[in-house]
């Protein structure tokens, strides 16, 4: 670009006072990224499909990051445009998906998301991107599938927390049958008794 | 909550100089290389997150080429801010915004202004510099700009909701990024996605020019 744009001074800027015609205060914006730790980082461009048309089209350049939480110790993948910093890509790394190669690149992964929540572009995806060179391709695969095996292995724990919980229940429901079968006897008894 | 301050971006400028293109970089990302010329006019909202909130820029995409122009100044109306657009490698595309400008201003009276030169990226530069000043004329804001190479594709907005909000210190931050949904899928639908990965997967990405 520096040869082609030889001089920033025609962009110098003009000194020109126009009335506002909002009045804005200040405020904080949270990115709901506070509560996350930012545990792998790498320049990427991203690219979702289009099924219609049968072709690829760009979503935007920048920094792809993975987020854990910690508490959750969830993990997802978001990437924010540069300069503007809108969020191109916003989903969880499930088990379910599978990096793909994309044909004649060997530094590019294809992959589905059932559900993408960054904006104005939500829902099912079928997202592709492409990292610097097939070195970085490589240790972008490796981070995805440990945060898949982080994911997975977070929600059999929450599904076995949930079998004990179920069991726990399905117990108390048993005694509290044998309970009342016995307080049946009892009162069977007495009926018998009085008879 | 508060209504989300927006504002009528009008944008003009001679036909194929890039204002479709530049305008769908931002709505979704892309970079339309095919050149299909607007009819009349196309309104989207550009939404930015900055430390004074979100705004909104209604953006009136306008038809540059004469015979798709249609009503013009009633496209103009209301306008409360606007861009300009030249083809930085077409001589007759910064002629021409004179023109603009004056159509422009006789619809909407004393509202920022900014001009862009884009496709600042292409090599052969025709409109050099120095041959820039109109905006000096006409107290406008002016960039060099590319919808390609994203050069400097958020300054125009940036310039616009400074003067529109009256703060020089507004920037652009970090939008809230919510939690991700999380859908089951049912294992038919799940085979119809892996279809959709395979064919997507066979389908080669877009040149391979960047330097990441």
């Amino acid at each position: 670009m520096s040869d082609n744009h030889d001089t920033v001074a025609v962009e110098e800027e003009t000194e020109v006072h126009f009335e506002p015609i909002v009045k804005l205060a200040a405020v904080e914006v949270k990115t709901h990224e506070e509560e996350e730790d930012s545990i792998f980082k790498m320049r990427a461009k991203l690219f979702r499909f289009v099924k219609e048309s049968n072709e690829w089209k760009e979503r935007g350049t920048g920094d792809v990051r993975l987020m854990q939480h910690k508490e959750t110790k969830k993990i997802r993948l978001l990437m924010r445009r540069d300069q503007t910093l809108k969020i191109c890509a916003n989903h969880y790394v499930t088990a379910e998906m599978t990096l793909t190669p994309n044909v004649g690149s060997d530094r590019s992964w294809v992959w589905n998301v059932t559900a993408d929540s960054s904006d104005e572009c939500t829902g099912p995806q079928t997202l592709a991107i492409r990292l610097a060179n097939s070195d970085n391709a490589a240790i972008f695969k490796e981070e995805f599938e440990k945060a898949q095996k982080n994911n997975a292995e977070l929600k059999s724990a929450e599904k076995k927390d949930d079998e004990k919980e179920e069991k726990k229940e399905e117990a108390k429901e048993e005694e509290k049958k044998e309970e009342e079968t016995k307080e049946e006897k009892k009162d069977e008894e007495k009926k018998e008794e009085s008879a | 909550m508060a209504e989300t301050p927006t504002f009528k971006l009008v944008l003009v400028g001679d036909g194929g100089t890039g204002k479709t293109t530049f305008v769908k970089r931002h709505l979704t990302g892309e970079f339309e290389k095919k050149y299909i010329a607007t009819l009349g006019v196309e309104v989207h909202p550009l939404s930015f997150t900055t430390n004074f909130g979100q705004i909104i820029f209604n953006t009136w995409d306008t038809a540059g080429q004469e015979k798709f122009g249609g009503l013009r100044d009633g496209y103009y109306i209301n306008g409360q801010c606007g861009i300009i657009m030249f083809d930085l490698t077409s001589r007759i595309t910064y002629k021409n915004v004179p023109n603009w400008h004056r159509d422009l201003v006789r619809v909407c009276e004393n509202i920022p202004i900014v001009l862009c030169g884009n496709k600042v990226d292409i090599k052969e530069r025709k409109v050099k510099p120095k041959a820039i000043d109109f905006h000096r004329k006409k107290s406008l804001q002016y960039y060099d700009i590319s919808a390609k190479s994203n050069y400097n594709f958020e300054k125009p907005f940036l310039w616009l909701a400074r003067k529109l909000a009256g703060h020089q210190d507004l920037e652009f931050v970090a939008s809230p990024a919510l939690a991700p949904a999380e859908v089951q899928v049912d294992s038919a639908l799940m085979q119809q996605y892996n279809e959709e990965l395979n064919s997507a997967a066979a389908m080669p990405l877009p040149e391979e020019d960047d330097d990441l």
